[in-house]
């Protein structure tokens, strides 16, 4: 920007600070906002139901989605179950191949869910089926660790040869395993791959995550009374620091903070790049020295995949969070803590109290983040007044600008066809 | 562990556990304190995850770490809400090496009367259930004077959805 443009930018804001302050009435109130449309969401996109069922369709059964780390199935014959995209029940199981594969995890004669523990091993029989099976319980179908029927109890006297085993394989699901480690699923056999999804957003995160292998040393879950969106929404904005006072003493009042540069990616990626915190700041903290391959001692940066997962690392743990929506009042928040395969005890040890203390459920500013959305979620309920929310920071791109916010919502218009300023109006009117 | 059955070391143990967690349910943080040794107390909430199959820390503190927690808890935009924590002692044995220290277990459920966290007009003066799981404690028993001090504590939780979290220890 230019002196002459800086200089007319300066006068116009101290004009602003100049204008007399009032209350609005509710005309006033509802008016919207004197800002580009790319500049506010109204709130209905948080509360509508028809919006949410549309945001599934179009938005979680065709885009990737993380699932689960390769570490909680690390071997042979593991299985790790999940909802996704309002909870359709998937199961990923490692082969005797070693491979990863994700199936719809419903039986195809009576519909019944086949497996139904978090976790485990398919080498343990069921009571009423076989090892390295997945049996439904409730007619003894049995699968194999590939998705193959391998079992129809009297199937030839009640079938003959109207239907058999060949016929009545799962639904498989596409699915990759990248990123450090993560199961990726997406439910549309057609569509991009998960690399031309991604695209180049996680380029300045690659020698962390993929130098050598990760493993999970933390899951914590909640089902939070909020909009999936608002949860994402927090980990897009930096604004909200002043919220935590972890981050105003490790990070707001150290020196080149407010220059850490936000990047946005294709497709509605978007990520802030590394900057040096001094964690030695908060009170019982401490330097963090232990780090992944290639990151600096004391740094952090963050990656947001759209429409729900955020990678973020510092330095010594990465933390990824997983939004799952369950409807439009309700998200499944799942955090996952990672660590390197390598560690030592001791290492493992450290990177723990690292993640615990920010993140953890009896961390410092985990709390803080879910308390904010859920008071959002009831403030903007539907009737409740709550109209518009402004999203229109411009700071040459850098942290506290809520160009992340606003690079979400442009990729959620070009999925769903409308505008957040105004969702009832469709792009082309 | 050999199992206790000295009336006056079970008194003693289950007096300072209880009196340890009504300090904790006052919000009574330097109380509690005062019940913990402070060269070498160190407290910790774990669990054993089925989703990943692992124990995990969720907090692992010493006495240091505990003070300083509860000193900056003022600083931190929290969740208000008082919380209750009812232990019932269940099982006490001598530990280490001259059999002078004791292992206590005992049973807790915490429960949260709502405040501030939610929707307060609707919501505030509710009570749930927030959290069951274990106490298991250490502790060094003086029966000259009457009095034990925690050596450790490890909350063992069964409960792994804890709602938004919590600021103060259970």
């Amino acid at each position: 920007m230019n002196d002459v443009a800086t200089e007319e930018k300066l006068k116009a804001a101290s004009a602003a600070a100049e204008r007399p302050r009032r209350t609005r009435n509710l005309e006033q109130w509802s008016r919207r906002p004197a800002l580009p449309e790319t500049h506010y969401v109204d709130t209905r996109v948080y509360t509508d139901h028809g919006i949410f069922q549309e945001e599934i369709e179009k938005i979680f059964n065709r885009v990737w989605l993380p699932v689960c780390h390769e570490s909680e199935l690390a071997e042979p014959y593991d299985y790790r179950t999940a909802g996704v995209a309002g909870n359709k029940p998937l199961v990923m199981v490692r082969g005797p191949d070693r491979r990863i594969r994700a199936f719809l995890n419903v039986c195809p004669h009576r519909g019944n869910t086949i497996v139904r523990s978090p976790a485990g091993t398919l080498l343990r029989a069921e009571p009423s089926g076989n090892p390295k099976h997945m049996t439904c319980m409730f007619h003894g179908w049995q699968f194999d660790a590939m998705g193959r029927c391998a079992e129809i109890p009297r199937e030839e006297q009640g079938y003959q040869d109207r239907l058999c085993r060949a016929d009545v394989g799962l639904r498989e699901i596409r699915s990759a395993v990248a990123y450090g480690g993560f199961v990726w699923v997406n439910l549309s056999d057609e569509g991009e791959s998960l690399q031309d999804f991604v695209g180049d957003a996680f380029d300045f995160m690659k020698t962390e995550l993929d130098t050598e292998p990760l493993e999970i040393f933390h899951y914590q879950k909640s089902i939070i009374p909020t909009n999936y969106k608002l949860w994402h929404e927090t980990s897009r904005e930096f604004y909200h620091d002043y919220m935590h006072y972890h981050n105003r003493a490790t990070g707001m009042l150290q020196q080149g903070y407010f220059d850490r540069k936000y990047s946005v990616f294709g497709n509605g990626h978007a990520a802030t790049g590394l900057t040096t915190v001094a964690y030695d700041a908060y009170e019982g903290s401490k330097e963090r020295i232990l780090t992944f391959p290639g990151m600096p001692r004391n740094g952090w940066k963050q990656l947001n995949i759209f429409p729900s997962c955020t990678y973020s690392l510092r330095t010594s743990c990465l933390r990824v969070s997983v939004m799952t929506p369950i409807n439009e009042r309700e998200t499944l928040i799942e955090i996952r803590g990672l660590g390197l395969k390598s560690d030592t005890p001791e290492a493992r040890q450290e990177r723990i109290a690292d993640h615990d203390v920010i993140w953890g459920p009896f961390g410092r500013n985990l709390i803080e983040d879910l308390l904010a959305v859920q008071n959002q979620s009831i403030a903007m309920r539907e009737g409740s007044g709550s109209k518009y929310l402004i999203m229109a920071r411009e700071e040459n791109e850098t942290i506290h600008d809520e160009i992340g916010l606003r690079s979400y919502f442009a990729e959620w218009s070009r999925r769903l066809g409308r505008k957040a300023a105004d969702p009832t109006r469709l792009m082309e009117e | 562990m050999k199992r206790i059955v000295d009336p006056q070391t079970r008194q003693i143990v289950a007096d300072t556990i209880y009196d340890s967690s009504l300090a904790l349910n006052d919000e009574d943080w330097n109380g509690f304190l005062g019940f913990c040794d402070n060269g070498s107390f160190h407290y910790r909430i774990v669990n054993y995850s089925p989703e990943i199959r692992k124990e995990q820390c969720w907090m692992d503190r010493d006495w240091k770490g505990m003070k300083s927690l509860f000193d900056l808890l003022p600083k931190h935009n929290s969740n208000h809400s008082p919380l209750t924590r009812h232990a019932t002692v269940q099982r006490l044995g001598h530990d280490g090496a001259d059999g002078d220290e004791v292992l206590a277990t005992s049973l807790l459920t915490v429960y949260r009367t709502q405040l501030d966290g939610m929707n307060s007009h609707f919501e505030s003066g509710q009570t749930i259930l927030f959290a069951v799981g274990k106490y298991e404690d250490r502790l060094r028993v003086d029966l000259e004077s009457g009095s034990a001090v925690l050596l450790s504590r490890d909350v063992k939780l069964d409960t792994r959805q804890i709602d938004v979290g919590s600021h103060i220890p259970f």
